[in-house]
Order: C-alpha cells, then sequence, then structure tokens
C-alpha cells in the first residue's frame, strides 16, 4: 500500500533522474529569486502601523495599515450613552455590566446623526475586556454610536484588576444617583401636587356644580336682582 | 528460512504535543521500527462545549461562536450557521448579501487550502514554501480586515444578511490582490507540486478507493480526490452558486494511483484556481442594495428539527438545530470534515511508514479545533 | 616551521611535537565553537530572506551577535540526564560526535597550500575514515536515550551514513587521478587561477565526481533533504531529543563545523583553491580571503539547498544512494579512467574541453540567472497599489466621494 512504483524498466530510471533534476533546478530558481523580494515582516514598534499613509514609506505600498472598521479595543463614550442597555443584551458573554437610573431629559445628537433623547444614566459600566472577544455585536445595535471599537490593540494592562474597563466613577455614580433620588422625590411632590390639584379641581368643580343646581332653581328672582 | 526471529512491537505516542499533528491530536501507534502496525487516534484534547454553549446563547449571539468552530475557514463556518438558522424563520437574503458572502467565503477557502498545502508541504520538510503561502494569506486576511474588522474570528455574517458593508474601493483591491496572487500561486506550485522528491512522498501513499470513501462517509476535496464527483455548490446548490460557471476538481490518478495523497492535494491545488474564476465572477456580477434582511430583535424560530449543510473548506458541514421556540437552540450539532477523516486513518495506516503517515495526516487535512469543537 | 624553531631553542623533539599538536588542536577547536556560532545566525538570517521574513535583528548589530545569546542560554540550562538512559555513553556520544569532526580540520588547508595543520600524505583518506565516528556517535547517543523516538532517529542515521560514504569516496577519485595523490597540498597545486584550471572544469567526469561528493557530503551531515534522522516534524530532534543544554549545544556544532570541512575541501580540491589572478596576487593574505570565499559559496549552497527541497523517505534515501549514486560514481571512476588512458599524451585536447566545460557551465548559469529574473517578476506584481486607494479612485470618477455624516448633522440643530 505504500511502496512507490518499481516498474524497473530504464525509460523509468532515467525519467526519474532527468526529472529530478529539472524540477530541482526549478525549486532552487524560485528560492533564488524569493531572496530578492522584499521581507513582509512590519517591525512593530519600530514603525508606526496606524494607517496605510505611514507604512508606506517604509514598504513602497506593499502592506496595509489598520483599515477604518477594525475591530479594536471597546471605548465609550458616557456623554451620548442613553442607559439603553441594548449593548448589554446583545453580548453574547455577558461582559458588558451597566445598571440605570432616571436622569435629567436630553436631547442631543448622537455620533450616528439620528437624534436621541436622554431620560436615563447609567451608575455602573463596566466592560470585562478579560472575557471580550471582539465581536462587534455591542457597538452595531448602538443607537447613539456611544460604544465604539477603537484601533487600539496593544493594551496590556499591568495587573488582572485593570482588566475591568469602568467607565462611570464612584463620584459621577453618586451623584448621579443621588440626582435620580431627588428627581424621584420631586416626581412624588409633582404628582402628590398635580393629585392635590386635581383633586382640587374636581371638588371645585364639585362645588361649582352643587352651587349651580340650586342657582338654577331661584335662578329668575336672584338673576334679576343681581344684574 | 528456518525458524522466525521473535520480534517486538513497541507502543510509541505520536503525543498531543507534536509538531506536525495539526493541533492537539494524540495517535497511538504501534510500530516495529518503521512499519506501523496499528494506530488508534484519541480525540478530545480540544474539546471546548461548543455544541453545549449554543444552548445557552442566543441566536444571532451564538454566532461568534461558529467562528471558533474551525478558525481556519471562519467565514464558511459563521455561513454554514446562518443558513440553517435563515431556513428555520424563513428569511430571505438580499441579493448583495448573498454575493458579498459568496465573496467572502471563496476568499476564506482560498486562504484555508493555502494552509493546508503549506503545512503539508512542512511536514514532508520544505519549510520555505509554507511561508511563501503564508505571505499570500496575509493579503487575504488583509482585504477580510478591510470588510470586517478582523484577521480570523470575521463574525461578518448574521441572519438575514452580513453585518458590515465592504469599502468603496474593495471590489479594486480584491481584483488586483488576484491578479498577483496566480502568478504566486503558480510559482509556488512549481516549488513543490512538481518536485520529484515530493511527488515520490506523496504518490501511492495510502490510496482510498471509491467504495471506501463513501463507506467511511469521507466529505469534500477527500472524497473528490479518490474520483467521485461530489460537490454541495453544484449538487445541492445554495446562495447564488447556481448563477456562477467553475468547474469541480477531482482526483484523476495523476501521479499514482487514484485516491492516494498526491490526488487529495491536487484537489486542494485545482480547488484554489476555481475560487478564483468564482470571485472574479463574482466581481461583476456584485450589485448595489441591502446588506441585511429586516429579522427581529429576539428571534423565536418554530418549534422543530431543522437540518442544513454547506460545502466548507474541509467539507460538508452540517447543522442540526432542534429549536423549542425559545430565544435559544435547545441543541446544535455539528457534523464537520475532519471528524470522519480521522476515522479512516486507522483503516489505511497498517502498512504505511512513519513519515507515510505523516503525510497522510497532512493530505487529510484534519484539524483539531473543527475534529472536537 | 614552528617545529624547527622549538628544536634549534633546544626543546627535545617528541615535546616540540606534542606543543605544535596541541597549539593546532586548540585553534581548531576555537575556529570551530566561534564558526559554528556565526553561521548559525547566517543560516537562520539567508533562510529569512528566502522566506519574505527577516530573521534574527535584534541582538547586536544586525544580528551578529545572537549566537552568543543562544550560547549562553544553551550553557546555563538544567543538565538533564534522563531516567534509565546509559549514562556513560549518554555523555561521551555529543563529544565523540565533535572530535570526529574536529580531527577532520587538521588535514583541511587555509588559503595557501603551506598552511594545513598536518599535510598528511594520505590526507583524504584520513578525512573520510575519521567522519566516520560521526555514524558511532549518533547510535551512541540513540542508544542511550532510554527514548523509542529517539532510537528509530539513530538506526535511520546509521543506516544512511553508511551507505553513503561509497558516493563521497568515489566522488573524490576523478580529482585525485588528475593530481596523482592524496594528498591535499599536492591537490591544490595541481590547479591554478583560472576556472579552466579547476579540476572541477577539467572534464565531464571530474564534474560528475563534484556533484556526487557534494550530495554525499550533504547526506553525510544529516541536513535537508537527508535530514530524517532529525525530522523535526517527525521526531522532534531525533537522536538528540533527549539532549538539552551544554550537550545538545555540542551537537549543533558538530553539525555546522561539518558543513565547513565540507566546504574547505570542495573549495580545495575542486574549486582551484586560494589561488590568486596575477593582478591580486601581491595583496597580503589574498590566498586566504579567496580561499575563505569560496568556502563560504560552498556553505551557502548547502544552506540554499535545505531551504528548497523536501525531504527523503528512509527506503527512497536507500534507493537513491544505492540505485542512483552508486553507478553514477562508477561512472564516474571508469570514465575519468578512459579519459585519461584517451588523452594521456595530447594535452591540447585536455585544455580544449577544460575551456568547453567552462563555457558550458556559464552558459547554464545565464540561463539559470534568465529563470530566476522571471520568477522574481512573478512576485512582484504590485498588490495594494495607490491605483486602488479611495482618492485616486475617487479623482478618475470610478467611485463617488463618501458624504461624511457629522458635516450634514450639525446643521440640525436639536
Amino acid at each position: 500500500m505504500n511502496m512507490t512504483p518499481q516498474r524497473s524498466s530504464v525509460r523509468q530510471y532515467f525519467h526519474n533522474m532527468i526529472n529530478g533534476i529539472t524540477s530541482m533546478y526549478e525549486g532552487m530558481s524560485i528560492t533564488l529569486a524569493s531572496c530578492f523580494f522584499r521581507a513582509q515582516t512590519i517591525q512593530y514598534p519600530d514603525v508606526d502601523v496606524s494607517s496605510h499613509e505611514t507604512l508606506i514609506k517604509d514598504y513602497k505600498g506593499n502592506l496595509r495599515g489598520i483599515p477604518e472598521n477594525y475591530r479594536g479595543m471597546l471605548d465609550v463614550d458616557m456623554a451620548t450613552c442613553t442607559a439603553c442597555l441594548i449593548c448589554m443584551r446583545a453580548c453574547p458573554i455577558d461582559c458588558i455590566i451597566i445598571t440605570n437610573v432616571k436622569c435629567d431629559k436630553e436631547t442631543f445628537l448622537g455620533s450616528t446623526g439620528k437624534k436621541a433623547i436622554k431620560t436615563r444614566a447609567a451608575t455602573r459600566f463596566d466592560i470585562d475586556m478579560g472575557k471580550c472577544m471582539f465581536c462587534g455585536l455591542c457597538s452595531l445595535p448602538c443607537p447613539t454610536g456611544a460604544i465604539f471599537h477603537t484601533k487600539e490593540f496593544d493594551a496590556t494592562p499591568d495587573n488582572l484588576e485593570a482588566l475591568v474597563q469602568k467607565y462611570v466613577t464612584p463620584e459621577e455614580a453618586e451623584r448621579l444617583e443621588k440626582r435620580a433620588v431627588e428627581i424621584a422625590e420631586e416626581a412624588q411632590i409633582a404628582k402628590a401636587a398635580k393629585a392635590a390639584k386635581a383633586a382640587e379641581k374636581a371638588k371645585q368643580e364639585a362645588e361649582a356644580a352643587e352651587k349651580a343646581k340650586p342657582e338654577a332653581k331661584a335662578n329668575d328672582p336672584k338673576t334679576t336682582e343681581e344684574s | 528460512m528456518g525458524k522466525q526471529l521473535r520480534t517486538e512491537v513497541m507502543t510509541i505516542n505520536m503525543g498531543p504535543q507534536h509538531p506536525s499533528t495539526h493541533g492537539v491530536i494524540r495517535f497511538i501507534i504501534k510500530t516495529d521500527g518503521e512499519i506501523v502496525h496499528e494506530c488508534e487516534p484519541d480525540v478530545g484534547y480540544l474539546h471546548r462545549s461548543i455544541e453545549k454553549i449554543g444552548e445557552l446563547m442566543t441566536w444571532q449571539g451564538f454566532v461568534p461562536f461558529t467562528d471558533r468552530v474551525d478558525y481556519l475557514a471562519s467565514m464558511n463556518a459563521n455561513w454554514a450557521y446562518c443558513t440553517a438558522v435563515e431556513s428555520m424563520i424563513g428569511t430571505v437574503v438580499p441579493r448583495r448579501a448573498e454575493f458579498l458572502r459568496v465573496m467572502v467565503g471563496e476568499l476564506n477557502r482560498i486562504s484555508s487550502h493555502l494552509i493546508a498545502i503549506g503545512a503539508t508541504s512542512m511536514d514532508l520538510g520544505g519549510f520555505t514554501p509554507f511561508i511563501q503561502l503564508l505571505r499570500e494569506r496575509e493579503y487575504i486576511n488583509d482585504l477580510l480586515e478591510m470588510a470586517c474588522g478582523a484577521r480570523l474570528t470575521y463574525n461578518y455574517m448574521c441572519i438575514g444578511g452580513v453585518l458590515y458593508d465592504v469599502p468603496a474601493n474593495w471590489n479594486e483591491k480584491v481584483a488586483e490582490f488576484l491578479t498577483h496572487f496566480e502568478l504566486a500561486m503558480e510559482q509556488m506550485n512549481r516549488l513543490i507540486s512538481y518536485n520529484r522528491i515530493f511527488i515520490n512522498r506523496m504518490a501511492n501513499v495510502a490510496p482510498v478507493s471509491r467504495e471506501q470513501a463513501i463507506g467511511y462517509n469521507l466529505v469534500g476535496p477527500n472524497l473528490r480526490g479518490s474520483g467521485v464527483q461530489f460537490d454541495l455548490r453544484k449538487n445541492h446548490p445554495y446562495s447564488v452558486y447556481p448563477e456562477l460557471e467553475f468547474d469541480i476538481p477531482y482526483g484523476q490518478g495523476r501521479e499514482g494511483q487514484v485516491g492516494d495523497s498526491y490526488d487529495r492535494y491536487y484537489v486542494r491545488l485545482e480547488e484554489i484556481r476555481e475560487s478564483i474564476k468564482i470571485i472574479r465572477q463574482c466581481i461583476k456580477m456584485i450589485p448595489e442594495g441591502d446588506i441585511q434582511a429586516k429579522v427581529k430583535n429576539s428571534i423565536k424560530p418554530p418549534k422543530g428539527v431543522f437540518h442544513s449543510k454547506t460545502e466548507t473548506p474541509r467539507g460538508e458541514t452540517g447543522y442540526l438545530i432542534e429549536s423549542n421556540e425559545k430565544t435559544s437552540a435547545y441543541r446544535i450539532k455539528i457534523r464537520t470534515g475532519s471528524f470522519t477523516a480521522m476515522s479512516i486513518i486507522p483503516e489505511l495506516a497498517p502498512g504505511l511508514f512513519i513519515a507515510d503517515l505523516i503525510a497522510l495526516i497532512g493530505s487529510l487535512d484534519v484539524v483539531a479545533p473543527e475534529l472536537d469543537r | 616551521m614552528l617545529i624547527e624553531t622549538m628544536t634549534s631553542l633546544g626543546v627535545p623533539e617528541l615535546l616540540a611535537q606534542f606543543i605544535y599538536a596541541v597549539l593546532i588542536a586548540f585553534l581548531c577547536v576555537n575556529f570551530i565553537a566561534i564558526y559554528a556560532g556565526v553561521v548559525s545566525v547566517v543560516e537562520r538570517r539567508v533562510a529569512a530572506k528566502m522566506q519574505s521574513r527577516v530573521g534574527p535583528n535584534r541582538v547586536g548589530p544586525q544580528g551578529a551577535l545572537q549566537w552568543l545569546a543562544d550560547g549562553i542560554k544553551l550553557i546555563l540550562k538544567e543538565d538533564l540526564i534522563p531516567n534509565g538512559a546509559d549514562k556513560f555513553l549518554f555523555k561521551l556520544a555529543p563529544f565523540l560526535m565533535a572530535s570526529g569532526v574536529a580531527g577532520a580540520f587538521i588535514v583541511l588547508p587555509w588559503g595557501p597550500s603551506s598552511v594545513i595543520g598536518a599535510d598528511l600524505n594520505v590526507g583524504l583518506l584520513y578525512l573520510i575514515s575519521v567522519t566516520a565516528l560521526v555514524a558511532i556517535a549518533t547510535l551512541m547517543a540513540a542508544w542511550a536515550s532510554n527514548n523509542k523516538w529517539s532510537l528509530l532517529g539513530g538506526m535511520r542515521a546509521a543506516a544512511m551514513i553508511v551507505s553513503y560514504e561509497i558516493p563521497v569516496a568515489m566522488g573524490l577519485l576523478p580529482a585525485i587521478m588528475i593530481a596523482g595523490s592524496l594528498q591535499v597540498s599536492v591537490l591544490m597545486d595541481a590547479q591554478g587561477w583560472a576556472p579552466w584550471d579547476w579540476i572541477v572544469f577539467n572534464n565531464p567526469f571530474a564534474m560528475l565526481g563534484f556533484l556526487l561528493f557534494v550530495t554525499g557530503s550533504v547526506a553525510e551531515s544529516n541536513r535537508t533533504p537527508f535530514d530524517l534522522t532529525e525530522a523535526e516534524s517527525e521526531l522532534v530532534a531525533g537522536y538528540a531529543t533527549e539532549y538539552s543544554g551544554f550537550r545538545f549545544a555540542v551537537f549543533t556544532l558538530a553539525e555546522f563545523a561539518n558543513t565547513w570541512v565540507v566546504g574547505a575541501v570542495g573549495a580545495a580540491i575542486f574549486l582551484g583553491a586560494g589561488h590568486a589572478p596575477p593582478i591580486l596576487s601581491s595583496l597580503p593574505g589574498i590566498e586566504v580571503v579567496i580561499f575563505v570565499g569560496k568556502t563560504m559559496f560552498m556553505v551557502l549552497i548547502l544552506m540554499w539547498f535545505r531551504w528548497t527541497l523536501p525531504r527523503f523517505r528512509i527506503d527512497q534515501m536507500m534507493d537513491f544512494s544505492w540505485k542512483y549514486m552508486l553507478p553514477l560514481s562508477l561512472i564516474a571512476f571508469f570514465g575519468q579512467a578512459i579519459y585519461f588512458l584517451g588523452t594521456w599524451d595530447q594535452p591540447g585536447i585536455q585544455i580544449v574541453v577544460s575551456h568547453l566545460m567552462v563555457l558550458a557551465f556559464l552558459g547554464l548559469l545565464f540561463l539559470f540567472l534568465n529563470r530566476v529574473m522571471i520568477n522574481f517578476k512573478h512576485q512582484a506584481v504590485v498588490v495594494n497599489s495607490p491605483q486602488t486607494e479611495l482618492a485616486y479612485l475617487e479623482k478618475i470618477g470610478k467611485i463617488k466621494p463618501k458624504v461624511v455624516e457629522s458635516d450634514v448633522a450639525t446643521e440640525e440643530a436639536p
């Protein structure tokens, strides 16, 4: 099952010899030609790889830099984040953890160009880069473009805790929670005031209706006197 | 000859760590010094429970995991899963998305075959062709990086289309690459495929007959190397393959018997040429339009068992998905070409030299991640 | 020369000879150590050049001190002797291999034909015999490692080295016949500076002998395409799998030193060692430079073979030796003898034949370089040219410039 055919004819013998020499000749010429071809290696970090233009002077356009939609490390722009939790639900491995509270209403333009209304703010936005597999399923559905991939790939921290990127500082979180409590209280007060006002209005209407009924009965004599 | 000399057969371990098994595969070989008497593969060293993970992920969230089932042909693996789910929920993929899928799928087929050819050559001692072919593969990775942002685990396809649109100059770049690549590949071909030493090492090594190939359920280039003209892209066409013109290469016993290692190797080489043809046609035919069909955010397919099969570089990848109308599957079963290729090795190994066993594993193109999932 | 000076100073003759021998051995071993290190770096850079990559270039200028870093690392490693290994043989094997190769250095020239360590009158015979110690050392290492994989490698190596001794020896025979002696200095003096005075271009059978010598020596030194004894992808490191640290360094040292031996013998015996053309012969040390240049050229050809060809299987290698190289070496031997018989008293024919050989070789070289140029053009087709960049395509109107959304968006104030 494994033997090369030993057709012991003289033709096969000479064919083998000639074939061996010619194929070796061709092979050696190819490797000698390869010697004169430019090396493919990009000697990072001696070379700036951020774009095609920076590489072009070293490698004459043979190699590319990092393209525009490269999926590098994640970054979040908290100013445009509306804490809608879409990225948290889209992540397959649950490496994004967001908790949100109510906040003052804002409208602004997201980086995708669409109008966005912000009614909630995040008090905790943690991305565990140790788990992240850079699949891009979080950045695509974001309505404002707050979470996006940067072009950074060289981001090794020196301790394990630094792998979890926290985008909301504790002070900011405290401030937002206090504000959220205040908003809740204000909402409470406003609701109570509204309810009281509505009750009062209803009472007034009821009184007015009551007043109107006996007045309507004694309408003719009274109205003639008053007018 | 007189009394037989008492010889002993030694059991050696071509262990999980070995420079030439492509990944972590273990073989327990019984040999008498040079000839292999018995060879038993021991798989499972790279098992990562991907099928079990499929029961916990949402339908779209599982796509990055299919990347890792076979990371050398990640686009085709994505595609196999996405066609399965699309047939379950009955989505029609827009035409531009179909053409983009074919283009990146064929580019990935080329790069996967480049690794297969290069690794075979490296196992046999020719180190240069492997690295030169890897240089070509870097250009393909650049093209795919422009399209989707990653170089190995692409996560490009989604249920209903593709996730990112390609830049405006992508078609020109692909055409330029193909012009360069054809010449460079023919050159590497002349370096290895017609080399007398290489032919002597691969020809007539472990021939697989038609009946054996069909009986052991080989797929892909392994099956076509034995002379069976069967390719899912022609026999059970999917996507836009019916509109594209290409041939199916099959083993013809170029340098030895039909179905030996050289035939399987040569079929892969020819498939690269056919893929170049397909990509050129796609560049001409690709229309403008949507890249994604409108699919609900949380998909809930109907109850039942569904099956789909596509032609990945290592053969036919089948997905059997059972759904319970939930947001994640009830059971996903992936059937890959490398698994059955492993099953034929104990049948073919007796009688081979150890060096031939290496050539056989290389010609069957077994990769460990696809084997163990 | 040194011995005479010492005896004239009153040193007894035996002691003078002993001191001389120790000095030569010291110089040779030091040369081997430094050369093996440097050529390992050169090999890695040459391999990288052929494979479109860079190779070691960090340690020292252009990586020239990489061998020091590797050597220091290997010396500092733990000295492991596997359990159950035969300790004495395990420790002896690397040094036996190195001494087999180093023993060949004393009959090698260094430039002029008078600078030879020991100009034995059976120089070439001694050379071939001493390098056979390598076979014994390989078997010793394989057996003493207590490892089945190493044993496989060692058995293959023994079979291979024994069968390739014949083409090496018989490839040298045409040269010996032309010069008439086994002594290395006589062989060197039988050549001149011009290519048609070299032994390799003397007649086709000498050229055949040279090719057989080179091929057989590649097999003797366990290099690809004959390196299945240490086939990296099959047996990790063959007979040297269980060796680590300095003992492994000695194996590698011996293998690289063997390349110098092959190169030096090829240059000295076939390629007209050291003879300088008349215009340059007045420069001091020119013969050494030319000799070293020719030797390194041979070593580079050996490296070129290594990174081009895949490796043979054991039965194919035996086939190759006994069925192809042995008949060819017999043809070379008898052909040379018949050629001499025919042209013994007609030096005119010999001169014509040698000039024709040089012309044929130059023609072949020209065709080869042409092929190299064609292959280079195939690789040099441009990818990622400016013609496919966005700016150029927008300029020629093939694609529409992309409207940047942020410009539009700022106009829509909330």
